[in-house]
């Protein structure tokens, strides 16, 4: 593909940005998660809150607007109903985040800090995550999600 | 010498809405989420040669440990070479033995992998992208992984 350098930048720019972010707020330590979770300190709430009042309008407002983004066609957000395996996929999520105190962006976080237990935390994500494609590749489920969350098929979308 | 740059911790509110910039301007450049779930799929696909792996989600992939690596730096802790993980490893809080600290990581880290393949999305996928999408599936999927991460939490301290 013609724009994969542009794609590989752009991946890495923000990949930084979004790294930087989370290392700057401390998100990485298994304290700061804790605490949050723990009902103690309400910073990582508040923190996802306002990116999310940021991001929110800003994205409705470029959707109606019909922005053309600048590698891959019509800005097109995706928006699904709520289904069980979202409720299930949800709820088993929470249950590993609360054990290993840290989410997967802030897991590689927590390794580049220093922190050498990440290396089991990371390990555990991908076997984790190969699990579940297992399981759907064997036919007993149905079929991998692609969530709004998710990297997602886009047309003009490059490799 | 570039030591405390950045503060010990940086606020919410900077931290918060300068994530929501970069989650907007992500899909202003590549139409795409802004999650980490998708860049560690479309990772080990890169790794493992699968066709049609997405290549560009593995330097977003290591761009996020990059940016973490360069915030801790700008701290006055620097990089710091440690376990990590204290509350579950201090004799003070939970006192777990490396080794048992490992397992119980690897084992939440495992569960955690598993739920956000099957959600489709994780803390940043459908938590922040998802969300500020106005995805009904997204809000139900951060509601379910906030209350039993927290209700998970609320029994760790049990302990």
């Amino acid at each position: 593909m013609k724009n994969s350098i542009a794609f590989k930048l752009v991946g890495l720019l923000f990949g930084t940005g979004f790294g930087f972010v989370l290392a700057a707020a401390n998100l990485h330590e298994y304290t700061t998660i804790h605490r949050m979770l723990s009902l103690e300190e309400f910073d990582v709430f508040f923190l996802m809150g306002s990116a999310i009042a940021v991001s929110l309008p800003l994205l409705w407002i470029f959707e109606k607007r019909r922005v053309k983004t600048a590698l891959a066609g019509t800005l097109s957000l995706s928006r699904s109903k709520p289904q069980r395996h979202h409720i299930v996929g949800g709820a088993l999520f929470g249950i590993g985040w609360a054990v290993s105190g840290t989410c997967p962006a802030p897991a590689l976080v927590m390794l580049a800090s220093g922190a050498g237990l990440a290396v089991v935390t990371i390990a555990g994500l991908f076997i984790g995550l190969g699990l579940r494609d297992a399981q759907t590749a064997r036919g007993n489920t149905a079929g991998p999600t692609q969530g709004d969350g998710e990297h997602r098929t886009v047309v003009g979308a490059s490799r | 010498m570039f030591a405390s740059v950045l503060p010990d911790r940086l606020p919410w509110y900077f931290a918060g809405p300068a994530l929501g910039l970069l989650v907007v301007g992500f899909f202003l450049f590549t139409n795409q989420p802004l999650g980490a779930t998708g860049a560690y799929i479309e990772t080990a696909r890169t790794v493992r040669r699968v066709p049609g792996a997405v290549v560009w989600r593995a330097f977003y992939f290591v761009g996020i440990a990059l940016g973490g690596f360069i915030a801790v730096s700008l701290k006055d802790v620097g990089f710091d070479p440690r376990a990590g993980y204290d509350i579950l490893t201090s004799a003070d809080d939970i006192g777990l033995s490396l080794p048992v600290a490992a397992i119980v990581i690897f084992v939440g880290a495992v569960i955690m992998g598993y739920g956000a393949r099957m959600a489709g999305g994780c803390t940043s996928g459908h938590g922040i992208c998802g969300t500020a999408q106005r995805s009904a599936a997204s809000w139900v999927v951060t509601m379910t992984f906030m209350a039993t991460a927290v209700i998970t939490t609320f029994f760790i301290n049990l302990i």
